[in-house]
């Protein structure tokens, strides 16, 4: 239990507790805050990378295995120039009416794309990184698919990274 | 994973739905909309809500002073849905046109 377990805002609220309870020591607790990372140049000039655990992938890519029992610890990268009928979702874990007709509603690669054209952000890196969440194995997440596309947010030539955890 | 890029020193954002989640795991920053699983960024069609969550997330980018901090979008579920739906109809309509 938490300050905000039962934050009546939420939609969803004890959620942490619920899974960890289901599913014992899935689920992520830290002890601290890390030191913030600094703006380099200001929004107009950044790149901005996408970061999502919403299972969204290139059509023909190997469709990520939602029913390991244990988690698939693999990324995909899904190029920023892309269409949503490029794309398509394979994750079981969270409602996907919403983005069934409108990907933009969890990855929103339209309205990044037109944010990058209008000049609001500096631009896209070339890739957005793509994996599933569900992973019953925090310390094999934290040390390979977490320290994988960091680096490759790295590569990219990241200047900010947005996240979105579904 | 928030973290691992972070420390990487490539400032972060995330959004997230659930409170609970985001105080054990401690993001360096983090913009909350109370909004359902999977509809982080709002109900198909809504480009405008869609955008001012981005946004709010490029605002925090800037705005963050200290990490861990999270900040409220000042939307409802309820009327995101609302609007959604008067889109979905708006564009039902206008589709129907010859």
């Amino acid at each position: 239990m938490t300050a905000n377990s039962n934050d009546a805002s939420q939609l969803r609220p004890g959620l942490w507790a619920a899974i960890n309870e289901r599913y014992p020591g899935v689920m992520i607790t830290k002890d601290d805050f890390i030191p913030l990372a600094h703006l380099k140049k200001p929004l107009t000039e950044a790149r901005l990378t996408f970061v999502s655990s919403a299972g969204v992938q290139p059509k023909k890519t190997m469709p990520f295995d939602v029913v390991h029992p244990v988690g698939d610890y693999s990324l995909r990268r899904v190029p920023s120039s892309s269409a949503p009928s490029d794309l398509e979702i394979h994750q079981i874990k969270y409602p996907t009416n919403g983005a069934a007709r409108d990907l933009n509603v969890i990855f929103p690669i339209e309205r990044l794309q037109e944010l990058a054209t209008e000049g609001v952000i500096g631009g896209l890196t070339p890739n957005f990184f793509s994996f599933i969440g569900y992973q019953m194995d925090p310390p094999t997440f934290e040390q390979t698919l977490a320290e994988e596309i960091a680096a490759a947010v790295v590569a990219d030539g990241a200047d900010i990274a947005l996240l979105c955890p579904a | 994973m928030q973290r691992a890029i972070e420390r990487r020193g490539v400032p972060t954002v995330s959004i997230t739905v659930a409170l609970d989640i985001t105080e054990h795991s401690k993001p360096p920053r983090a913009v909350f909309v109370p909004f359902m699983m999977g509809h982080h960024f709002g109900v198909p069609f809504h480009r405008e809500l869609q955008r001012q969550i981005i946004c709010a997330a490029l605002d925090h980018f800037v705005k963050a002073q200290q990490s861990g901090e999270v900040h409220r979008v000042p939307v409802t579920w309820s009327q995101a849905r609302r609007e959604g739906i008067a889109i979905e109809e708006a564009l039902s309509i206008k589709n129907m046109k010859p």
